[in-house]
């Protein structure tokens, strides 16, 4: 699996992933509307490992994350959100998803000086839920009613990214090394 | 360009909003950003203006009628030969008999020979 | 300006610019007032003809809005606001070629504004017409030279014609006027600083693009960018130790990126074909596998490069790992390594070998020695699975053999089902469905089409709430030709208000695999008219990414992010290069040469064979059926409508979507037996222009313009496929038609068109075949 940006070349893989594993979907547009916002935070999982079929054979997408930062954010906070994530089912059990948001929380950081993330999950998604609280550290906030076309509830969830600014150091006094 | 169907969640809602949006205006009214220096931003504009122009016919590609590829005649009946016989517009035909020295034999051969 | 006459007096002036108000903030209905108040006093105004026009356009009644225009512009020959918007009415029907001419014709009218101007470049980068672009660019930067859009703007023209040297300039000029450096934090300029950056690096000039990174590079914003551009610029400019360097922390932010792991071996100068080289390798991998037990990359890349016992030891240890995590796409991620067929083989004698093992002999994946025989370490699992560690084991080398057998260069179907019914027998979890899936597949690869779809629809029903499975199911039903039940299946996910049912919802969601999937199930079936309306559909959804990307012209210039905006400009160019519209495209040719060869289909309803009467009253009801569904949908969506304060964010123009007036494209099909080669044109164009070294769309291409008697054209084609796929099943049989055809030419050709036949084709043919005779026909 090689875990990189998303172009926006990528966008009809991403969208089939997406109506694969989720209810809720966007158009084209939507996509390249976060693609062409905010290009360093979205992340693709690509399956290299699949066979070319013709020399025009389309990067194979098994996972994405889909990201942005609040337009006009009601708090007057810079912060990420996550519009959407999901990992194919056959490409479970390898930290995809985990390795998908960690890159894009980091962009989130340092392009734009996010200070926390944050996003929305099903009330019944008991999965994404383990992932994102205890796999990723987020907080659950409150519900918000109704929130999807369906009816179901979410729970807003958020995590704060000042645990980049220790990472960002390390770096710097990396930089300081080589340079000196 | 927003979604026919009005979004009936908060999700949706804010799609729907960024998307309606993404052709706004650009806002002229707002003031130049004021790290910038007027008279050298026209002055640079000026100096563009004189420099570019020729340097810019002298590219390939940059100007779509006169191609400053060396013009070559070309036959009008072989233009008209080639747009019929290998199915392209006259344009095209034209460009790829200057690409072959006006020779239509050897143009179409190319081209025949060039799919791959 | 306008004319005297068509001066408005005080009152009616202001009322005028309500209605060019009204109709900017997107408020119809008011303005169509404003408007008709204006027209009951000065029924002969042009320009409020004109924009009444506009507003009736934009309410989708572009037919009344274009002689509405056209009246207008009666009435006011020289007014610029009539020849805007009838610009702007053909730019609404994708007329851009006659909008361009109409927006030239209104900027002569009114040489200084610059909303003409800029709807005029905006069809011009949208045509690719980079030469007006730049000149429209240059001109609105010399109206307002202050702002920087406009320098970036006419970088952008600049850049696309590919004048490199004259982009970095203007965006330098800008640069220079500057009294003092932009904050940090202001995006807009970080994102040019790099655009010029990566202009000077498209260039070839690597080694001042690096100087000039160098001076920005604290500063930058996008972190990862500049990382990435300097580490291949040190690689570029042979710097190997600080590449490596470069690399090194880029792997650590980002130990899944493949990019970065081949950069590194570039700047290491390892040569992945020599033995010596193969083992530093080995252990440079190794020795960042070590940094974390999450990397995959670094433990799966040496098996692209090991050979022979190397590859054995690390495959093993790979392996067991992988097995051992209970990892579901370990086939997935190795099966690349089978068309080597001594690593095929290695990779069946290693996970044989793990049946035999004791089951608790399978611990320390890691730490074990090469051969993996260290015994009984099972440490307790860190995560998941709730699995015991046996079963875990057993459950994965089971289903990797049965993928194996199931895999084109490694089938064995009896050995694969034997597989995957013990995985199954031994699968505690009651909703986990994925044996269950491989099993579905498995009996598609026999050819059960029709129990693989039942087989699938039983892992759909282990977990309802999974969309994967769902979708999955779906698709085996499409396989099965149970195009009903395959809807059915999709509209569980779909949003229920979606006009047009579960299929509506498809279309507006661009849900090309599913549409193409649909036609080609109804293709197999000869029900060709609905087969090629979903085909025509995907057509269209290509068209619309076409279109989308004309927001983003100004969009992304008010945003700032320049060098996204660049890749997307250059997707869009190669856009139906995607094999997503090659599959759909040859299909829908193939429809279209049944239909040439053979009219009387159009009169069959698309019916290849002729349509049982059973299956007529079938599709008799199924489209009762989608009409009532699409009614009811339509009453919900009314009601709920209603039920709600309208937002007013999409203003009025959210119109009630137009029903579906042809469901079974019936009547798209007749028009389309017309002239069924003209409209295959429209598909074998991309597909000839972008994907030229795909076999099959030379193949198709040739039976099209054989087809149109354009020999040349055909030639083209069969030379292509010749190069492309000597062994293509189709080639022998178009070569001789080919000859055949050239033989009984009904009008001679022209000498020069003979001689290039000759000379490329049939001179060449003497030695292979008896040319000219012996010809087998048709």
């Amino acid at each position: 699996m090689d875990i990189r940006q998303l172009r926006p070349s990528d966008i009809p893989h991403v969208q089939q992933t997406n109506i694969t594993n989720l209810p809720e979907n966007y158009f084209c547009k939507y996509y390249l509307y976060h693609a062409l916002s905010w290009p360093q935070l979205s992340y693709v999982a690509v399956d290299v490992s699949r066979p070319k079929k013709t020399p025009y054979d389309a990067p194979k997408i098994v996972g994405y994350v889909l990201a942005k930062m609040e337009e006009d954010p009601a708090d007057g906070i810079p912060h990420g959100h996550i519009t959407s994530l999901s990992v194919m089912r056959t490409h479970r059990r390898l930290g995809l998803a985990e390795k998908l948001m960690r890159q894009s929380q980091r962009a989130m950081f340092e392009t734009y000086s996010a200070k926390y993330v944050s996003l929305h999950v099903r009330v019944s998604n008991v999965a994404a839920l383990a992932l994102y609280r205890d796999t990723l550290g987020f907080k659950q906030g409150g519900v918000e009613e109704k929130y999807y076309a369906d009816g179901e509830d979410a729970y807003s969830m958020r995590m704060e990214l000042d645990y980049l600014r220790n990472e960002a150091l390390d770096q710097e006094s990396d930089d300081e090394s080589t340079a000196g | 360009d927003a979604p026919d169907v009005l979004p009936a969640n908060a999700e949706d809602r804010k799609a729907a909003q960024a998307m309606s949006s993404l052709d706004a205006k650009p806002d002229e009214d707002a003031a130049p950003k004021k790290e910038m220096d007027m008279k050298a931003l026209n002055d640079a504009m000026k100096n563009l203006g004189a420099a570019q122009e020729p340097k810019a016919s002298a590219t390939a590609g940059s100007k779509k009628e006169e191609a400053p590829k060396k013009l070559v005649k070309v036959d009008q009946a072989d233009v008209t030969l080639l747009a019929e016989h290998l199915d392209m517009s006259k344009p095209k035909a034209t460009e790829l008999l200057r690409a072959h020295d006006a020779d239509a034999v050897k143009a179409m051969t190319a081209w025949v020979t060039a799919a791959v | 300006m306008a004319q005297n006459s068509q001066v408005l007096p005080g009152k009616e002036a202001t009322l005028f610019r309500h209605l060019v108000q009204n109709y900017e903030t997107k408020q119809y209905k008011k303005g169509l007032k404003a408007a008709e108040q204006i027209l009951r006093k000065h029924p002969n105004h042009g320009d409020t003809q004109a924009m009444k026009a506009l507003i009736l356009s934009n309410l989708g009644k572009s037919d009344e809005a274009f002689e509405l225009c056209k009246l207008a512009l009666k009435n006011a020959m020289k007014s610029h606001v009539c020849w805007h918007v009838y610009g702007l009415l053909y730019r609404q029907q994708k007329n851009y070629e006659e909008a361009i001419k109409a927006y030239r014709f209104a900027l002569r009218l009114d040489p200084d504004s610059q909303q003409i101007q800029r709807d005029l470049a905006l069809l011009q980068v949208q045509m690719r017409d980079y030469a007006g672009y730049v000149q429209s660019r240059r001109q609105m930067l010399q109206a307002k030279p202050g702002f920087r859009q406009n320098w970036t703007a006419l970088a952008i023209g600049l850049h696309l014609s590919g004048d490199l040297a004259g982009a970095e300039d203007v965006l330098q000029k800008y640069e220079e006027s500057m009294k003092h450096t932009p904050s940090r934090s202001d995006m807009e300029h970080a994102e040019a600083v790099l655009y010029k950056n990566s202009i000077i690096a498209e260039a070839g000039d690597v080694q001042r693009a690096l100087e000039h990174l160098d001076g920005i590079y604290k500063t930058a914003l996008d972190r990862t960018a500049v990382m990435e551009m300097k580490a291949d610029y040190l690689l570029r400019l042979d710097r190997r130790a600080e590449a490596e360097k470069m690399y090194t922390k880029l792997l650590k932010r980002n130990p899944e990126h493949r990019a970065h792991y081949a950069g590194l071996e570039k700047a290491l100068d390892l040569d992945r074909s020599t033995k010596e080289d193969q083992e530093k390798l080995g252990q440079a991998y190794h020795s960042w596998a070590e940094q974390s037990d999450r990397i995959d990359a670094a433990r799966r890349i040496p098996l692209d490069f090991k050979e022979g016992d190397a590859f054995r030891q690390h495959a093993d240890k790979y392996l067991r790992r992988m097995i051992k995590k209970g990892i579901p796409s370990t086939f997935a991620n190795l099966k690349q390594l089978y068309s080597d067929s001594a690593k095929k083989e290695t990779i069946r004698e290693l996970v044989e070998g793990y049946l035999e093992e004791e089951p608790q002999a399978n611990g320390g994946a890691e730490q074990s020695k090469p051969d993996g025989q260290t015994n009984g370490s099972t440490k307790a699992q860190i995560k998941p699975p709730k699995l015991d560690p046996v079963t875990t084991w057993q459950l994965g080398v089971n289903y990797f053999l049965a993928q194996h057998y199931d895999y084109h260069l490694s089938r064995d179907l009896t050995k694969a089902e034997k597989y995957i019914e013990k995985t199954i027998s031994i699968n505690p979890a009651k909703s986990d469905y994925t044996y269950h899936l491989t099993r579905a597949r498995i009996l598609k690869h026999r050819g059960s089409i029709s129990e693989a779809s039942q087989a699938m629809n039983e892992a759909r029903e282990m977990d309802l709430k999974d969309r994967y499975i769902n979708t999955k199911c779906a698709k085996y039903q499409l396989r099965n030709d149970q195009n009903t039940d395959a809807v059915n299946t999709m509209g569980l996910f779909t949003r229920k208000e979606a006009v047009g049912g579960p299929l509506g919802d498809l279309l507006d969601m661009q849900c090309v695999w599913y549409i193409t999937e649909d036609g080609e199930s109804y293709l197999r079936q000869g029900k060709l008219s609905l087969a090629l309306k979903r085909f025509k559909a995907v057509y269209d959804i290509f068209e619309t990414w076409q279109e989308d990307q004309f927001d983003f012209h100004t969009f992304s210039l008010r945003k700032g992010m320049v060098r996204a905006y660049i890749d997307m400009v250059r997707w869009e160019d190669r856009l139906q290069e995607h094999p997503f519209f090659t599959r759909a495209a040859l299909s829908a040719i193939r429809i279209y040469l049944l239909l040439h060869d053979n009219p009387e289909l159009a009169k069959g309803g698309g019916s290849a064979n002729g349509e049982s009467a059973e299956g007529a009253a079938e599709r008799k009801k199924a489209a009762k059926k989608a009409k009532r569904e699409a009614e009811k949908a339509e009453a919900e969506k009314k009601a709920k409508a209603a039920a709600k304060s309208q937002p007013s964010k999409g203003g009025e123009e959210a119109e009630t979507k137009k029903e579906d007036q042809d469901p079974q494209g019936l009547e798209a099909f007749k028009l389309a037996a017309e002239k069924p080669l003209d409209e295959a044109m429209k598909y074998l164009q991309p597909l000839l222009e972008l994907s030229p070294k795909n076999a099959d769309a030379q193949v198709a291409g040739f039976e099209v313009y054989i087809r149109r008697k354009k020999y040349l054209p055909a030639l083209r084609c069969l030379l292509a496929t010749r190069a492309l796929a000597p062994e293509h099943p189709k080639l022998k049989e178009q070569d001789d038609r080919l000859k055949s055809a050239l033989d009984n030419v009904s009008e001679p050709l022209p000498d020069k068109v003979k001689q290039v036949i000759d000379e490329t084709y049939l001179s060449k043919l003497g030695s292979k075949t008896s040319a000219g005779e012996g010809r087998s026909d048709t």
